[in-house]
């Protein structure tokens, strides 16, 4: 129950195939071991799922988790994170998820949610101060995520329930299908709404009304306070709460890693268009938080094209205008937005989303496919109608559409033209293009979860200072390495990672500690934080992924980038996952060494992991 | 100087209700949580509208005014509200008589939650990031809402 230590004190687990819920005591050790949110996620979703899992059965599990921090005072203190067998990669996954959901949860009683089974029929979990049921949602199957949100704060009466909630896109399975909160956070990379959508849980609904208790109330007073000046003098939260995410664009485009026209070079020639500074004259009507957040880094457009012209969304956030922008060759933010908002109402990850468009614009230009296969589409680069349409038609799972909606490797391969999908391990890459940052490219190739960027988003420090650094692989396995752990301890104590603008890592193990007050020292959380990344890579290994797995499209490896600051670079990953592996005592297959395994306490997860499989 | 009211400027909140948590801080320390403060983000989601809801320090208290036990009564040195517990039956005719809805119930002690103006100092004020709740002096209210006011409609007149 609840304690002096930032946990509410009870999961709830809730198992579809019989239709139930149960409540039980937070496992406090594991939280201690890994401290919350990423870290429990991994050592749970190692353990309860058996090797072979199929990601859309009964047998896959959405395992949602907040850390001791989420609901105190702790400044960006407002991530959930949901771990699961992605059905997009067949990997270890999770997402995170910002907004009011983690902290209602907390003051509902709860740290977690683990949803395990399959319902016969559409239902949704209602979450109630401390009580749990299941509700029939027959009524709510097939409908938008907004929709589906309204309807069920009207049946619940109460306007300020929160809702977590997947669309059509993951009803009808699609791979990359994400789930929706308060209309526009979402859990968005790696399929977890595919995975809901299986399972027939429409949505989570939570009401809270309690507290957190933490051990040091005054001392995390003082650190909250100390944190808000922090942020409100430091120069990039400045810019980050003046123009969003998109303050990145210019610095991207400027350096040539910008990812452009489905990763054909690294230059977008009409970025200005999509720089923060203008979005904010033209686009920008408004400001959000997430919850507990001084930042309010989420900018609000309007809708003034598409079908859903005349609403407002929050964003387009810099990936999504990235993917669906300059790498689908569109520089209009009016398209993007309206694309954002058809993804954010049927339930898509945008950034896939881009992606498998631009994969498909670019089979269209190269005659893999004609108009016979695009339902007459024109399907060229720059086509933001089409891009449109597309995007439509993926939600819906229509025409080419729903083999898109397949993610871009399986699409690919169907389509005879599998280098043109621009994944690793089947997760489409993030925007940033890393011929132009090559050690993002080692972080896209070594990602537990497959291509994404915040494993080890290490571009701020690639191209801080000599210019031609982050051209260069020396020194890069280093610095993925390091970024890696102090993403999986922020990823853990679900922390924005916004607050590592001003938080270095012993800032944040000051508020771990005021809020739980266990003694937790920098060597302490990396041990941690090495746990948890080595049983992220245990779980792939024991699913028989291995270095052949961790690389990247030929194209980033082989063709020099054509055009931009950046022309003529290519990522020179192999020799930097030598290093790689080396640093992280994994062996020359990327498979950690027995050694390391028990420096490390995780020898039990090791033999499993490599039993039968050598 | 005359007493102060707070004057919420709802078009400048983002929704992040630091006035929430350290108006309940205020009162209850690490105990309390947004559902203990006496502020409360209204969020709209079609709107896309974020909207404190705080007591405005009605001229003439509508809670003191419907208040069968007499528990309630103003602070003459801020004008906030006081409670005397004692004195409360829990009735919740106040929250009923709120022009603004801004009352809630203390589930935990059965009496309403009242806001005391944190003794001249309020704390949501103090911790707002966007000066979306100010502390001023009735003749300087308005301001705000003219500044709203004018910039809609130039925006309409674009």
């Amino acid at each position: 129950m609840t304690g002096s230590d930032g946990l509410a004190g009870r999961i709830l687990r809730v198992d579809l195939t019989r239709g139930e819920v149960e409540h039980e005591p937070t496992p406090r050790a594991l939280f201690e071991r890994f401290l919350g949110g990423r870290g429990v996620g991994a050592h749970l979703l190692f353990h309860e799922l058996a090797r072979d899992t199929d990601p859309l059965g009964p047998e896959n599990k959405l395992i949602f988790l907040t850390g001791p921090l989420v609901g105190t005072l702790a400044p960006g203190a407002n991530k959930i994170t949901v771990t699961f067998r992605s059905p997009l990669t067949n990997t270890y996954s999770f997402s995170l998820c910002g907004g009011h959901l983690a902290p209602e949860l907390k003051f509902a009683g709860y740290d977690g949610v683990i949803v395990e089974g399959q319902s016969e029929r559409p239902v949704y979990l209602w979450i109630d101060h401390g009580r749990a049921e299941l509700r029939d949602a027959g009524h709510l199957w097939g409908r938008l995520t907004h929709d589906t949100e309204d309807a069920i704060r009207a049946e619940l009466r109460d306007p300020a329930v929160r809702v977590a909630v997947i669309g059509p896109a993951g009803e009808k399975l699609a791979r990359f299908a994400g789930i929706q909160a308060d209309y526009h956070r979402e859990f968005g990379r790696g399929g977890a709404g595919a995975v809901m959508g299986a399972k027939r849980l429409k949505a989570i609904a939570v009401r809270g009304a309690g507290a957190v208790g933490v051990a040091d109330p005054a001392g995390l007073a003082r650190l909250a306070e100390s944190i808000y000046a922090a942020l409100a003098e430091h120069p990039k939260a400045r810019i980050r709460r003046r123009y969003g995410t998109p303050e990145m664009v210019e610095s991207t485009n400027a350096l040539g890693y910008w990812a452009t026209r489905n990763f054909s070079t690294g230059y977008f020639e009409d970025a200005d268009r999509l720089q923060g500074v203008r979005l904010r004259e033209q686009v920008y009507i408004g400001d959000n938080s997430c919850y507990g957040c001084p930042i309010a880094c989420g900018k609000i457009s309007p809708v003034t094209a598409g079908p859903f012209a005349g609403t407002a969304i929050e964003g387009s956030e810099f990936e999504t205008i990235g993917l669906l922008g300059p790498n689908c060759g569109v520089a209009d933010p009016a398209v993007i937005v309206a694309a954002t908002a058809i993804c954010d109402a049927y339930g898509l990850d945008t950034m896939s989303a881009g992606a498998v468009v631009s994969m498909a614009m670019e089979c269209f230009e190269r005659g893999v496919i004609g108009p016979a296969e695009t339902d007459g589409l024109d399907l060229r680069f720059g086509n933001g109608e089409v891009l449109l349409a597309l995007v439509q038609a993926i939600a819906e799972r229509r025409g080419l559409g729903d083999l898109l909606a397949e993610g871009s490797r399986r699409a690919a391969e169907k389509l005879s033209a599998p280098d043109l999908a621009m994944h690793v391990k089947g997760q489409e890459l993030a925007t940033y293009e890393p011929r132009g940052v090559v050690g993002m490219g080692l972080s896209y190739a070594i990602s537990p979860k497959g291509g994404h960027h915040m494993i080890a988003p290490t571009m701020a420090a690639e191209t801080a200072g000599d210019p031609t650094r982050r051209w260069r692989p020396d020194g890069k396995a280093q610095l993925v390495r390091d970024t890696q752990l102090i993403m999986a301890v922020v990823d853990s104590l679900t922390l924005c990672s916004s607050m590592r603008f001003v938080l270095g890592l012993d800032d944040m193990l000051a508020l771990y500690r005021a809020v739980t007050g266990q003694a937790v020292d920098e060597p302490a959380a990396l041990q941690a934080a090495g746990q948890i990344v080595n049983l992220e890579r245990l779980f792939n290994v024991r699913e028989g992924f291995r270095r052949r797995d961790d690389t990247l499209p030929r194209r980033l490896l082989e063709e020099p980038m054509p055009t931009g600051p950046s022309a003529g670079h290519v990522v020179p990953l192999e020799v930097m996952l030598d290093e790689y592996y080396a640093l992280m005592g994994w062996d020359s297959d990327g498979v950690p060494t027995l050694e390391r395994a028990q420096e490390l306490g995780l020898e039990a997860e090791w033999r499993q992991a490599i039993a039968g499989r050598e | 100087m005359g007493q102060r009211v707070l004057a919420v400027y709802s078009h400048r909140c983002t929704g992040c209700r630091l006035c929430e948590q350290w108006c309940s801080w205020q009162h209850h320390g690490a105990a309390g949580g947004p559902a203990r403060s006496r502020v409360s983000v209204h969020r709209d989601h079609h709107r896309q509208r974020n909207i404190p809801v705080t007591c405005s320090q009605c001229v003439k208290t509508p809670c003191i005014a419907v208040c069968p036990a007499n528990a309630i009564t103003r602070d003459p040195a801020t004008g906030g509200l006081l409670l005397d517990a004692e004195a409360c039956i829990g009735c919740r005719l106040c929250l009923e008589s709120c022009p603004r809805g801004c009352i809630k119930m203390d589930a935990e002690a059965g009496v309403p939650l009242l806001c005391d103006l944190c003794g001249g100092d309020p704390q949501c004020v103090r911790h707002c990031p966007e000066a979306a709740i100010m502390f001023l002096e009735l003749d300087a209210v308005d301001r705000g809402y003219r500044e709203h006011r004018l910039a809609q409609a130039e925006e309409a007149a674009r």
